[in-house]
């Protein structure tokens, strides 16, 4: 079979002394990141960027860092999940309500390698369905003209908010806000200049890798100043893992489960990884209704876990195959290949075939360190954990502002950054979401460039843009994207919020 | 309370106005009009933006609560020093003027005086010596560099 000799190609990759090394080192950072609470993936591997940029790493090493950091920080938030009631990031929320419970029990332990099984196989299972889906897409959007692209961005942007979205407007306003700020700069087919009222530092437009930590990291340092959350939060201590095979067996229907959910709500747009392990772990409980839901069952907390991985995997589908990330982290991922001059999307699996296969059988490694790491070093991840964030905080700013600074080497960098960290202050004090914002800059020159390619070729008749039965369909999902939030969404959140107060009670 | 929202809108509104204002202003492109210019784009943005802006006026979302007035301009103080670490980077050197913000900032955050200076100058230290000798992305020395 074709894929699986191109898999192969990507192990020969994947097993060189170098890239097993980034693996490693990415795996281990990406638990730290994701256990950290306030961190969260997102904001790591933006940190992370400019430093694999400014260090000269190679296309292939540098992605295979960063999946692996993204693929850590999902291992890594279950463990403040489990410990500290405390989700690292959102999709880990649904592993709160058994994990927490566990831990109070005296089985922190247990429920800590549970989880990593449950990860390890929600991953496992949503990249081998990463590889026999990817390749099919990809052949699939080769059809996609102009027209067809500039409906899928539009797409994109409305289903980003997510079923569970609160204001659709405010992400329609995010992601204007985003593309607004793309448009800054020499205009690339005519040679205008826009916006940039006559600043040479404007000339090239603006960094879009400044604007990701600015918004993500030092916002996040400014609410955990306001919250007075120096200190940190009392964790749960650890016990002696006491495990046999017959606890893991019992949790694998539920993970294999799981993970098949997370991945088909990974790959859907607009679903995504909280989606994911919500609906992993409602189905558990309707499935297996014996056990004892919310008070601490070892597969309610294998069923989320494998989905929020799952997910998190399926959630790279649209993003290597379309050029269109669903997720927050999986955008920043694309910030990254597109700093690095590679451009996803259908080409990709022809042009940089080693480059892509290389990546997800390091992905395939990765997750095998993953599971290796962190299940007998879990302690030294939980010691960490109990550093507070009034020493972590502050260091981990210093070295955002490193990696910024050591990019161009100017201060003007950095001004930047701690202006757009205090706009993303403002943006979250009034709710407006801040990925799309990261999406409009990261997609706007090329939705800007499909529009013009397809009213070029029409002549300026804006009907082309609906003219084919492809691109009709795209646009009717995200008008339903960005519809259906409105009548689905406060569905949805009660019944999320109603599960979450049911575990409070207990 | 719903004045953050409209506000907010208000601002964008204004934004969205003078930048679709600005676009219709662009120089017409060498070579003449095409059907789609420089501000064809630029001008559908400022419509979704003025969208969404009066309907943030017209419904806002009930407001998150801001900081006391105290700790807002605590933020500023804590914004001013990063900008101040910017700009010193150069002229005094990466290791003093990352101890001074790293320490100010974990001050700040509640850890007591002598932790927090013990805290700057050691991550500031180590941070330099792993960039400049290990990954060899040089950091200025600043005032160190004799």
């Amino acid at each position: 079979m074709d894929t699986m000799s191109l898999l192969m190609q990507g192990f020969a990759v994947a097993l060189t002394p170098e890239s097993i090394m980034f693996a490693v080192v990415g795996a281990i950072l990406g638990t730290l990141i994701g256990a950290l609470p306030g961190l969260g993936p997102a904001n790591g591997v933006a940190i992370l960027i400019p430093l694999a940029f400014s260090l000269g790493l190679s296309p292939t090493s540098s992605l295979i860092l960063l999946t692996s950091v993204y693929a850590g920080a999902m291992y890594g938030g279950r463990i403040s999940s489990i410990l500290l009631n405390i989700p690292g990031d959102e999709p880990a929320m649904m592993t709160c309500l058994d994990g927490y419970p566990m831990a109070l029990k005296g089985k922190a332990a247990e429920a800590l390698a549970i989880s990593a099984i449950a990860s390890f196989i929600g991953s496992f299972i949503a990249t081998i369905g990463l590889v026999i889906l990817a390749p099919i897409l990809a052949k699939f959007a080769l059809r996609f003209g102009p027209s067809e692209y500039f409906a899928l961005f539009a797409l994109a942007f409305a289903t980003l908010g997510g079923i569970t979205g609160k204001n659709q407007f405010k992400t329609l306003m995010a992601a204007a806000i985003g593309l607004m700020i793309a448009t800054v700069g020499i205009d690339i087919s005519t040679g205008v200049q826009r916006f940039t009222f006559n600043t040479l530092e404007l000339f090239e437009g603006v960094d879009f890798i400044i604007a990701i930590v600015g918004l993500f990291a030092i916002s996040e340092l400014l609410f955990f100043l306001e919250r007075h959350a120096g200190d940190g939060l009392k964790q749960v201590a650890i016990n002696k893992l006491q495990l046999s095979a017959k606890d893991i067996i019992k949790v694998l229907p539920a993970s294999v489960r799981g993970a098949v959910l997370g991945f088909v709500a990974g790959v859907l747009p607009g679903a995504g990884a909280s989606l994911g392990s919500f609906i992993s772990y409602t189905l558990e409980k309707r499935v297996s209704d014996k056990g004892e839901f919310g008070k601490g069952d070892p597969r309610g907390v294998a069923a989320p876990e494998a989905g929020n991985n799952g997910a998190a995997s399926g959630a790279l589908v649209p993003m290597l195959t379309l050029g269109v990330p669903g997720s927050g982290t999986t955008a920043v991922l694309l910030a990254m290949l597109i700093s690095l001059n590679i451009s996803p999307g259908p080409m990709l699996f022809q042009q940089n075939a080693d480059l892509v296969w290389g990546v997800i059988a390091a992905m395939f490694v990765g997750n095998l360190v993953l599971l290796l790491l962190n299940i007998p070093m879990v302690g030294i991840f939980v010691k960490l954990l109990s550093i507070p964030p009034k020493y972590l905080m502050p260091i981990v700013t210093l070295i955002a502002s490193v990696g910024i600074y050591s990019v161009s080497h100017s201060a003007l960098d950095l001004y930047f950054m701690v202006g757009f960290g205090v706009a993303g202050y403002i943006f979250r004090k009034v709710d407006i979401p801040l990925v799309p914002i990261i999406l409009g800059m990261l997609l706007g020159p090329e939705m800007e460039k499909s529009l013009r390619h397809a009213l070029v070729l029409s002549d300026g008749d804006w009907s082309v843009l609906f003219n084919s039965g492809l691109s009709i369909g795209l646009w009717m999902v995200a008008i339903l994207g960005l519809v259906l939030p409105i009548v689905v969404g406060p569905i949805v959140r009660a019944k999320m919020k109603r599960s979450k107060e049911s575990v409070k009670d207990a | 309370m719903r004045i953050n929202d409209r506000v907010f809108g208000m601002l964008m509104l204004i934004l969205a106005v003078a930048y679709g204002w600005e676009a219709t202003q662009f120089p017409i492109p060498f070579g003449g009009h095409e059907s789609v210019g420089p501000e064809t784009f630029p001008i559908m943005l400022s419509i979704i933006l003025g969208i969404s802006s009066i309907y943030m006026i017209v419904r806002p979302d009930p407001d998150e609560k801001w900081a006391p007035t105290a700790m807002l301009i605590e933020l500023s103080v804590v914004v001013l020093s990063m900008l101040a670490f910017a700009w010193a980077i150069e002229p005094i050197g990466f290791m003093p003027a990352a101890a001074l913000v790293v320490s100010f900032l974990s001050w700040r955050m509640g850890a007591s005086m002598t932790k927090s200076i013990i805290t700057g100058v050691t991550s500031s230290v180590v941070i330099f010596f792993l960039f400049n000798n290990v990954l060899e992305l040089a950091l200025p020395l600043g005032l160190l560099e004799f």
